[in-house]
């Protein structure tokens, strides 16, 4: 692969100040070194994707597991390592540092925000691009769920690139509308929560028997795949990814294939907190916080709720879920907007206690196993002290 | 005595958790021993004309303009409006009730004409963030909530605002968010608003059930001064 002077230059700087960053203890270095990378060579995305097979996974939940799945694939089939992120930097800088580690082996396996997916589109030129869901999700951020949509299907109007989607998602099918190659696959039709009104024109969408159609001429189109109906969202999103390896050169087997469905897992951690396991869900938005509830046995519960910048600042959304799933259980609430959920909870006549933080929550429980559901940087807080680093994330409020 | 609440669409105008403004009213009718019910309309079903609080919520662009024309053609919530029915309407619900708004081309169109307000497109970045403001009537406290919108809307002269904006954008004009006439509220705040604010939603209760005895959710208050706290550096 030619490589210029400035990327190698910029390539070694950049590991250097990741090493350098992990070593203070300041996180994986993953952020970090692509911001050098990109200072010292903006064109690094571009050069780094040059002549390397390239899948961009995008889409409001579960990017991380089926960007994990799909790399674990393309590794196995390749013998080789690939360039992927564990930990779900899906940034610029993110992505350049990850491009930058194992570049020349053949397959790049990129996780996507959303908001940047046009512009990753075109410096990555990827051969496939997996769009798992679009739902509401940091309203605050990205304004409404079809304005994604609104800006993918300005994007994805070039017919270099496959894209593989859900079928069943009236966003995902707008996105897709202009682009040359789509393989669509259907979960047997289901409707969706924030799609009462055409992604395309706004006119109130026909739902029938789980499939859509507008009078603007959008609707539920013929599967290229038809998949089990039964499956939940981390279900849907491997069958997308194994999909999206099948394209790429990288059949599995159907046992395989089977094993990974039924194994695909949730965002699912279990801390170890003042010597209890607790396993705890990473939920972020409406959909995910409904998955979420769906799997909670255990009969004393922790919900933690923050608002810091990525978890979008504004709470309303707690309002969208039904929390019945948690009726008579012991539930204490944490994080920065403990009050909020807590008191959403109680209108819905569910009675919760709040508490300080994390660990004051696993105290105030009897013995016996708790469940808990947390925001996305109240996972981190916890990842960050298993790890053992500090975290740069000051409260706001 | 006995009270019935309409929510709007709330599949339409319900992008940021207003849909919960309803169940705030029950809990807090509930709580005083009235007897209440909630009565979902939407899409296509016939909005009722007896109804003592009608609620509207926050929406996409596509599908305000949506429920707008329902609306119009229903007739309902004028009517009801017309013959003295509360109305709490946030954000597009607030454009909605107006006297005009922009259409998805830009074009002015008429609003339900509710309350003296005149929404207008704004090219500058949305307004999103904590929006706290000062009301001046009803004893209310300051309020607070999460303002997320593009448009920015003028009350008429003779039209009284919700409150004077302390922080936040609120209407964008004036220094005053939202609008309060008679039975009719509009406003910018989500949170839903009357999560964040009980002594608003009692005085929106206040204007359908007349005086209210006293109510005890602790839980309400510690919330609504948490936020207060936060956002005013106390």
């Amino acid at each position: 692969m030619p490589r210029s002077l400035r990327l190698l230059t910029a390539c070694k700087a950049g590991e250097i100040a990741g090493r350098v960053s992990v070593a203070l203890g300041r996180g994986r270095g993953e952020t970090l070194r692509g911001r050098v990378i990109l200072a010292l060579d903006p064109k690094a995305i571009a050069k780094l994707s040059l002549n390397r097979d390239v899948v961009i996974v995008s889409g409001t939940n579960g990017k991380t597991t089926a960007t994990k799945n799909l790399a674990k694939i393309l590794r196995d089939f390749a013998g080789e390592e690939v360039s992927t992120s564990e930990s779900g930097a899906n940034m610029p800088a993110g992505i350049a540092s990850v491009l930058a580690q194992h570049p020349r082996s053949r397959y790049a396996v990129i996780e996507c925000d959303e908001m940047y997916l046009p512009e990753m589109y075109k410096k990555l030129a990827p051969k496939v691009i997996v769009l798992l869901n679009l739902s509401r999700d940091q309203l605050h951020r990205t304004g409404e769920v079809r304005k994604v949509s609104n800006l993918w299907n300005k994007a994805l109007t070039a017919d270099d690139v496959t894209l593989v989607i859900d079928r069943d998602d009236p966003f995902l099918e707008y996105a897709s509308t202009q682009a040359g190659h789509v393989i669509r696959v259907s979960f047997g039709g289901r409707r969706h929560p924030d799609a009462a009104t055409c992604p395309n024109c706004a006119e109130i969408l026909d739902w029938s028997k789980g499939d859509y159609s507008c009078t603007c001429g959008l609707g539920s189109q013929l599967p290229d795949v038809r998949a089990d109906k039964a499956l939940d969202g981390p279900g849907r999103n491997t069958v997308l990814v194994i999909e999206a390896a099948r394209l790429m050169g990288a059949e599995i087997l159907a046992d395989d294939a089977a094993e990974l469905i039924k194994a695909s897992p949730d965002r699912v951690h279990a801390f170890l907190i003042s010597g209890r396991s607790i396993p705890t869900h990473l939920a972020k938005n409406p959909e995910s916080w409904r998955q979420a509830l769906g799997k909670v046995q255990a009969e004393q519960v922790i919900l933690s709720v923050n608002a810091r910048g990525v978890d979008g600042r504004d709470t309303s959304w707690l309002w969208d879920i039904d929390y019945s799933q948690l009726l008579g259980k012991t539930v204490v609430c944490t994080g920065d907007r403990r009050l909020d959920v807590a008191y959403r909870l109680s209108v819905q006549g569910i009675s919760a206690s709040v508490a300080e933080d994390f660990e004051s929550a696993v105290l105030q429980h009897a013995s016996g196993p708790i469940q808990a559901i947390v925001s996305y940087t109240a996972f981190q807080d916890l990842l960050a002290t298993e790890l053992g680093f500090s975290v740069g994330q000051g409260k706001t409020k | 005595m006995s009270l019935t609440i309409v929510r709007l669409y709330h599949d339409l105008l319900g992008t940021y958790g207003d849909q919960g403004n309803a169940e705030i009213l029950l809990h807090r009718a509930k709580g005083r021993g009235i007897d209440v019910n909630l009565v979902e309309v939407n899409p296509g079903q016939v909005t009722p004309r007896s109804g003592d609080i009608y609620l509207l919520g926050g929406g996409e662009d596509g599908p305000q303009l949506a429920a707008l024309q329902m609306l119009k053609v229903d007739g309902g919530l004028n009517y009801a409006a017309a013959g003295g029915a509360t109305v709490l309407a946030v954000c597009a619900g607030f454009q909605v009730i107006g006297e005009s708004l922009p259409d998805s081309n830009g074009h002015t169109i008429s609003g339900l004409g509710l309350v003296d307000a005149h929404t207008v497109y704004n090219s500058s970045p949305r307004s999103v963030g904590e929006l706290v403001i000062q009301p001046s009537r009803g004893g209310l406290p300051v309020l607070t909530g999460f303002e997320n919108h593009q448009g920015l809307t003028r009350l008429g002269s003779e039209m009284p605002a919700l409150g004077v904006v302390q922080s936040g954008i609120g209407n964008g004009f004036d220094g005053v968010e939202g609008a309060w006439h008679g039975n009719i509220f509009g406003t910018y705040m989500h949170g839903p608003a009357l999560a964040r604010n009980p002594e608003l939603a009692d005085a929106v209760l206040q204007c359908a059930a007349g005086p209210l005895r006293e109510f005890e959710d602790h839980l309400a208050n510690e919330l609504a001064m948490e936020r207060r706290n936060a956002l005013t550096g106390k």
